[in-house]
């Protein structure tokens, strides 16, 4: 089962801090939805541990994240893979492009994710909605997190 | 199913100090829900505090114009409830729609209700008759009850004790079920109150219930079937699935709240 989500934000900080922070795993950590550990274990490769929560299902995901077509300070693809074990797997990716506006920069991502085993039983009802929510607010979440720590530093 | 330990505490007040100090507690209502989870590991609760043994959470009264429901009465018992038919008879339809009779029998309001699930149907009768979800420690309005999908206001360690339901004008509700889970695909609740007309819609929208003011505008300016003809749901705010597509879903939420106004008499 494939799904597709697209996004944007505005933010207000300079193109260099916002792909700054695309890599740096402590912010990326924060920002994932329900991620417990993030290491880096390779120049492009990271460790994750996930649990991600649905109504009445609870499952920890163990993953690798990796990133490619890197392009600084333009853009990535981040993309990951997750095993829950007898729940299923999930894996997806996003592109992600980082444009200059006058006010900062602006995000815009397309993001895409499959899932398999019982995971994808329970419908899209319940998945579609939770891959779009943790996406929506992955990206919310970094978008705070860049402005923040900019203002942080300022 | 992983192991996990079970407690059945005889008050409620128990079962909210039990999720307060035991790990990873998670409560029991009819398990319509919870147990399939269980069964398919999905989920892993270290104790499932099963609420079916606690009185007070019961039982179906009337006092005044407020119609009070245990969070754990069954919907088999409000389908089939003479108060609640007296009393808001599209809310008793409405529980006879839901599932099976086996679900009905072990299902419960307040479960339902905490579940949120974006197809369920009694949160669609909550949310459009005003209902008023009364928990362990505050009253809470259906309005700002619901979250978005499976996301309520409950607190982690927060029991429903019952719902509420005011006297409501005329009300119908219509669903077009699917045919093998008997979720809606889309359900509609209309109520022709005085101060307006609410109409609820479950089964559709991508956060949810949610109320469909556009609809409400129109019959609240005239209450007639054909007032909902120049009005439609865009289609990209519903759910869309292998059972259908947003377009789909938004069509048949028009006809059904046609239909639900046609019940009602337009």
């Amino acid at each position: 089962m494939a799904l597709e989500m697209t996004g944007s934000y505005d933010i207000p900080v300079p193109r260099e801090k916002v792909w700054e922070a695309l890599n740096d795993p402590a912010i990326l950590k924060r920002c994932i939805p329900g991620c417990e550990e993030l290491e880096r274990t390779g120049e492009t490769e990271l460790r994750a541990l996930v649990v991600a929560k649905v109504g009445p299902v609870k499952a920890k995901f163990k993953g690798k994240v990796f990133l490619s077509e890197l392009d600084p300070p333009s853009g990535y693809r981040i993309s990951g893979e997750g095993d829950g074990g007898i729940a299923g797997f999930a894996k997806g990716g996003a592109k992600v492009e980082l444009s200059e506006t006058q006010a900062g920069t602006t995000l815009v991502y397309t993001a895409e994710a499959q899932i398999g085993g019982k995971l994808a039983q329970l419908g899209q009802r319940l998945v579609a909605g939770t891959a779009k929510k943790t996406a929506d607010e992955f990206f919310k979440n970094f978008a705070e997190a860049v402005t923040g720590e900019t203002h942080e530093g300022v | 199913m992983y192991a996990f330990d079970y407690q059945r505490p005889s008050f409620s007040q128990d079962a909210v100090s039990m999720m307060r100090s035991l790990e990873e507690p998670k409560l029991l209502a009819g398990g319509q829900t919870l147990l399939p989870t269980l069964k398919q590991r999905l989920a892993q609760p270290g104790t499932l505090v099963d609420l079916s043994r606690i009185p007070d959470l019961s039982g179906i009264s009337v006092a005044g114009d407020v119609l009070r429901i245990g969070a754990m009465t069954r919907h088999a018992e409000v389908a089939t409830s003479d108060l609640v038919h007296a009393h808001s008879p599209a809310l008793a339809e409405l529980a006879g729609m839901i599932g099976d009779p086996a679900v009905r029998n072990r299902g419960t309001i307040g479960g339902s209700l905490a579940n949120n699930d974006p197809s369920a149907d009694y949160p669609a009768a909550a949310l459009a008759l005003g209902a008023t979800l009364v928990t362990d420690r505050r009253r809470l309005a259906a309005s700002d009850f619901f979250r978005g999908l499976f996301e309520t206001a409950l607190e982690e360690d927060e029991l429903i004790l019952a719902v509420e339901f005011p006297k409501s004008g005329p009300a119908a509700y219509r669903k077009f079920r699917n045919p093998a889970s008997r979720y809606a695909m889309a359900g509609v609740f209309v109520v022709r109150g005085a101060d307006g007309v609410r109409v609820a819609v479950t089964g559709v929208g991508q956060e949810g219930v949610f109320r469909w003011k556009e609809a409400e505008a129109a019959l609240t300016a005239r209450f007639a079937p054909d007032a909902l003809e120049g009005i439609a749901l865009d289609p990209h705010t519903a759910m869309s699935d292998l059972h259908g597509d947003g377009a789909y879903r938004a069509q048949l939420t028009k006809v059904m709240a046609r239909r639900a106004v046609e019940a009602i008499g337009g």
